[in-house]
Order: C-alpha cells, then structure tokens, then sequence
C-alpha cells in the first residue's frame, strides 16, 4: 500500500520500519562507514535500514537534504549521541555497537520519531565463540 | 538537491550527557574499596560497599539514626529522575531492580536498558552516566530491567541486556574493558548486579525462559579475563547428569540461571549461587529426573569454579518455581546456617557447610503444588501433566516469594520476608525448541483476584512465624532491616513504610507515585542516614501481580532522611 509509505496519506505520517534497506562499508581494520540521509519532504532516513556486517566502530555520515530541520539521537556505547541537522547540512557520527540485534534511532524534534524519522541500525553476526553456550547445535527458528 | 559545497557543516554529534547538567567526574573514591574491605562491609555502615550491604547477604545496617522513636519524621531528602528516551527494548516493562552502592558520598546505581549513574548522596546530583547501547530485539523474559552495580579498585562493574560485562572507570564512567558472556542469538541476556569476591568480579547468566543452559562465570577485575564458567547443568557424564534424560538435548536446554547475585562465606571458600527454574518450566514430560542443578543453592569454590556441594528446593519443577532468590547465611547455636524463602512457598534453613538440611516451614497461608514434610521430602501434588488440561495451584510462577530480597537482623535474630499469596492457572502446552523463542511448555495466567501479602518475620530457630503485617497485595520488593528495630518495605501501589521490627506495627508510610520492585539501601553521609528506594513499577508485572498490570510507571530514586534541623 504506497499510501501508507507517504507523508499524510492514509496515516498522519509514515509508518516505521518500512523502506529501503543499506549496508556499511567495511575498511580493512574492520571499521564500518556508511551514509544516512535525510530527502526532500519525505521524513525519512535513507537507507530506513542500515545494515552492519558485525559490532564495532561505525563512522557514520548524516545529510540532511530537507528543507526543515532534523536532528538524529544515535545508539553507542557509553552514551547516546546527538547531532543537530539544520536545512541542508551535513555532520557525522562515531557510533560503537557492540553485537547482534538491531537499534532504533531517531529525530527528537517535533513529532519527527513518530512521524518516520525513525531508522534502523541492524548489527549482523554472532557472539564471539567464547560467549556462546557449551552445547550441541540447536535448531533456530 | 543541494551541491555539497551549500551544505552547512554540522560537525560532530556529540554525547547526550554534554547536553546535560551532568558533572562528568566523581571523587575517586572506590580506589581504596577493594576485597579486604567488602569482607568487612559492615564495619563501614556509613557505606552500602555491595549488593546485600555485606557477603552474607543479610541486607542489614547497624545504622539507628532513623529508628522506632523518630522515623515518623522521615521526610525525601532528594530524588533522581531519569526517564525513558527513544524506542528502546521492552518500552512498557522498564524499571529500577536495583540496590544502590554507596562509598563515601557517591552513589552507584544501574537502571534499565544499559543506564548506569553515579550520583552526588547526599544530593543526587548527577556525577557521570554511562549508557550501554542495547538491542531492541534482545531476548527479555522479564522486563528491561537491570539489579546493580558492583565497585571496586577503582571501577563499577555492570552486566547489560546484550550479556556484557563491563568495567567502568569509577570517576568518569568511562568503558575500561567490556567481556561477552552470554549468547543473545540463544536467548541469553544478563541483569544480575556482580559481585567482587578476591580479585574477581562474578556475574551470571538471564534467559531461563528460553531453553539455554545456565551459567555463572568469573573475571579478573582488572582485565576482564575469563577465570572459570561453571556451568548449573551438568553435561553428560558429569555429576547430576544421571538427574537428566539420557538420551536426546534435555540438558542442553535445561535452565538453571544464576540471574541474583551469589552471597559468599570466605572461611568456608563458598559461593551460594541461587538457580533458576528447568526449561521448559511446565512441560516436565521432555526432561524426566530431578533436573540438577536446577532451583538449587549451589555452592561454588570461587578459585576454580568447581561445585562443592548443593540442595535442591524444587526437584523436577513444573510450576516455574526458581530458586534465585538469596540465601542468607547467619550464625544459630554456633552453627554455619543458611536461610531461603522460596517461590515453593517453604522457608528452608541449611547447614551451610554441606548444605544440609535443618529445618523447612511454610512461610505462605496457600501452598497446593505439594508438600514438604520436615525431612525435606518432596510430594507433588498438583501440577500441569495433561495436555490442555487447565490445572491452577498456589503459589503461582511468581512464587510465595519473588526473587527480591528477604533480610536478618542479627540484632532480632528474626528473617523478614516479602509474601505473596497468589496463585495462577497453568495449561500444558508442548512445543518444539528453538533457540531464542520462549520454551515454557504452557500457557500461563496469574490470578487476578483473591490474592494478598505481607512483611512476614519469622525465628529461624523454630520456624514459627513472630508477626505479619498485612497487605491487600501481594509485597514484590525487597525489605531492609536495621539497628534502629525497622524494617522497610515497598508496596506495589507505591507506598514505602516502615515496621517496628520487633512488633511489625506500621510506623510510617510515603506514597513514592510508583511501585515497588527494587532493593533499598542505607548509608550516612557527615553523619545523616538516608535510606535510598529505587521505584518504579514495570518488569514481568503480568507474572508477579497482572492486577496491577494498569498502575502509574515510573523510575525515580528517592532519598530519604531526618530533617537536619
């Protein structure tokens, strides 16, 4: 339904969680880059969906191609980090994520997070082999 | 789209807590806390140096400022706030669980979702925070919760949802070394405070809801290298194995996490490790035989990790009753005892020496599971065996006593002990395993009326029950027993009170806004006892109170005290 994918179509805003799907680059020492940004009228972060090909260090750049004013609240180890993006900017983001699972961040302004402002960071992988469970292969679902 | 050279630079995101009224350092005052001292903890009442307040896991101070004359005067001192930001993991079951440290005028608390604080005690202004990124879609089977901090050497130690343990520098919070110990693709998680014994730190692992094998593990603290794991399922061939199915993975999935921190007796070189219940916790059909180590004490020689020797509260579980809960160890005719409340509705005392059993009473007026006769002798009596087959009985999974605290007072020689009188409805449920999903074997629902509480006492030396206090509901938080003859307790509808120790009369009572379901501490700072309750009502409610599933949330710490003048 592309009318749920919009900005005041059959809902208010757009729903989470939907859209385009991104990967980090990996440098050789293992540390991840990618870019986020934000387009013209559609409050959204693009990719919606960023993925990681494990946890560690991301350098992440942010863009803000609106004509209004975002700001993003990014997960990392130790604290959460904070950028403010005004129309057409373009900061960045060191972000350490740890493990397997996925993170939501966000704009805080206004209703941005609820009204699709709101991405994704999935970290890929599995834990490291001296933290896993001292048992055979289980099934998964 | 604008070209790049139009783009307005916006720098470098920066932490939240620069955008903050937070302080960024603490007095470096954990350099000097170190093993020696936490053997002698309460030596030092003006602190609360670890989890229980001392290793034997009594939860009492010698403090008596604050005592039955005056404790009526008792009026918040401070309160620290800090909320929920963001879509984070189990957004509507977030809460403090924890017991605030305190060393010499700065307090060290963790929260949920990966938060940790040290605050100003005698103010609660904020020092530092640290805020540990968590999954989303973590495996929790009981809330975003998160039981405590420990310090040491100059650092705090804490566990986070993703099964980390890590190593905080004590005056900026600061990440000194951060460890993996649990599987989050295998539905482990971590929300036990750590405990420092020697120059360890030891942690256990969440996730007994979801079929993983239960473990407790220790660190060196300086460094965060792996000491041991001592695993609470023995594998094949190991002793207790014979307990299991010898053929198929039963074991494998078997349960046994140590989620509460251990209490220590450092003459006898043991830690008494709390398990948790058999996965999966109703369908007992696909793990026949008593299950070890599962709802047993284990006690663990803390060098190598090796188990010395344990009691089984629960053999073969079918009504979720963990025994995580503490074991209080106490002297009684020159005895080495130990005294657990557990969720079966039996208060039991050990000798703690081999963990023989002493004495076991009923602490619960409604017990129908089963029975325990005074030699320990186990019959189950009612429990989910049929298919579809609705069978209730008291006490609920939730137990007569959840896993928060009971305390000893040394100075009564009495236990007192948060109840709860609630039963539930269990429906057998088979299901096939698969790693990171929820392995009950049943459906569940907990009573929503006929139900109640109380702050029981009770004289280890008899069993007999001294007093109760009363409550429409059932009590889910830790109590706090201190010189001054108190008791305190915190109630699910939010008041916090205190009880003549002696005589259980209620003396006093504040309506924190929010429930209870932490653990209270106390602590002078120049001389003025504050007592510091954690509120705020969230975690597995639908388990341990769903009547209460629709009261007010919250997450404040308040800190009470006399007025100084």
């Amino acid at each position: 339904m592309p009318e749920l994918d919009k900005q005041n179509g059959t809902t208010l805003g757009r729903l989470l969680g939907r859209g385009s799907v991104g990967h980090a680059e990996e440098e050789s020492g293992g540390r991840m880059r990618a870019t986020i940004r934000i387009p013209v009228d559609e409050l959204v972060f693009e990719p919606r969906v960023l993925v990681l090909p494990h946890g560690g260090d991301l350098e992440l750049e942010l863009i803000n191609d609106d004509m209004n004013t975002h700001c993003a609240v990014l997960p990392s180890n130790g604290d959460s980090q904070f950028i403010w993006l005004v129309n057409h900017s373009r900061g960045k983001a060191h972000l350490n994520l740890d493990g397997p699972g996925y993170y939501w961040y966000a704009s805080r302004t206004g209703n941005d997070e609820g009204r699709g402002l709101t991405g994704a960071i999935v970290v890929s992988g599995e834990v490291p082999d001296e933290a896993k469970l001292d048992r055979p292969p289980q099934p998964r679902p | 789209m604008a070209t790049e050279t139009e783009y307005v630079d916006a720098g470098t995101a920066v932490g939240q807590q620069t955008l903050s009224a937070v302080v960024g350092r603490a007095p470096a005052v954990t350099k000097g806390v170190n093993y020696e001292r936490i053997l002698k903890a309460r030596s030092e009442p003006h602190n609360w140096l670890t989890y229980y307040g001392a290793y034997d896991g009594q939860r009492y101070s010698p403090l008596d400022q604050i005592n039955t004359s005056n404790v009526n005067r008792l009026t918040p001192a401070w309160i620290f706030q800090c909320g929920s930001m963001g879509m984070h993991s189990g957004a509507s079951t977030y809460s403090f669980e924890a017991a605030p440290i305190v060393v010499d005028g700065v307090m060290y608390v963790a929260g949920w979702d990966g938060w940790v604080w040290a605050l100003n005690a005698g103010t609660g202004q904020e020092l530092w925070r640290y805020k540990h990124a968590s999954p989303y879609d973590v495996s929790l089977c009981c809330g975003n919760v998160n039981r405590g901090v420990a310090v040491a050497h100059g650092k705090v130690f804490v566990t986070t949802l993703n099964a980390h343990v890590v190593a905080l520098d004590a005056e900026t919070g600061k990440a000194i070394w951060d460890q993996v110990y649990g599987d989050v693709r295998a539905g482990e998680s971590a929300t036990v405070a750590p405990l420092i014994v020697k120059d360890m730190v030891i942690v256990g692992s969440s996730g007994g809801e979801f079929g993983v094998r239960g473990h407790a593990d220790a660190f060196k603290l300086e460094t965060g290298e792996r000491v041991w794991r001592c695993y609470m399922v023995p594998a094949p061939g190991e002793p207790g194995s014979d307990t299991w199915p010898s053929d198929g993975e039963a074991w494998a999935r078997g349960g046994a996490n140590c989620w509460t921190t251990p209490t220590f007796d450092p003459e006898l070189n043991l830690l008494y490790f709390n398990t948790g219940n058999p996965c999966p916790d109703f369908d007992g059909g696909v793990r026949e035989g008593d299950n070890l180590y599962t709802d047993c004490v284990v006690a663990v020689d803390p060098d190598n990790g090796q188990i010395k020797a344990h009691y089984q509260y629960t053999p073969h579980d079918v009504w979720d009753y963990d025994s995580t809960m503490e074991n209080i160890l106490f002297e009684m005719d020159g005895k080495k005892c130990s005294g657990h409340f557990d969720k079966n509705g039996y208060f039991f005392v050990l000798d703690r020496t081999d963990c023989s059993l002493i004495r076991v009473v009923p602490f619960v007026d409604r017990i129908t599971w089963g029975e325990i006769d005074a030699k320990g002798k186990v019959t189950p009596k009612v429990f989910p065996d049929k298919e579809g087959d609705p069978v209730h009985f008291w006490p609920g999974p939730a137990g007569a006593k959840e896993w928060t605290h009971a305390a000893y007072s040394p100075k009564t020689g009495l236990f007192y002990c948060p109840v709860q009188d609630i039963g539930a409805t269990a429906t057998r449920r088979r299901r096939e395993f698969k790693e990171s999903i929820p392995y009950w074997g049943a459906g569940v629902n907990v009573d929503l009326e006929d139900i109640a509480g109380s702050i029981s006492a009770f004289d280890p030396a008899t069993g007999e029950e001294k007093w109760r206090w009363r409550n429409d509901q059932p009590m889910c938080a830790s109590v706090l027993a201190t010189a001054g003859d108190l008791v305190f307790a915190g109630a699910p509808s939010g008041e916090f009170r205190a009880l003549n120790a002696s005589t259980g009369e209620l003396l006093w009572e504040f309506q924190c806004g929010s429930g209870h379901h932490s653990s209270p501490s106390t602590y002078t700072i120049d001389g003025r006892q504050f007592i510091a309750v954690p509120t705020g009502w969230g975690a597995w409610t639908e388990g341990f109170l769903p009547g209460m599933l629709g009261a007010a949330g919250g997450a404040a710490l308040i800190a009470f005290a006399l007025p100084e003048k």
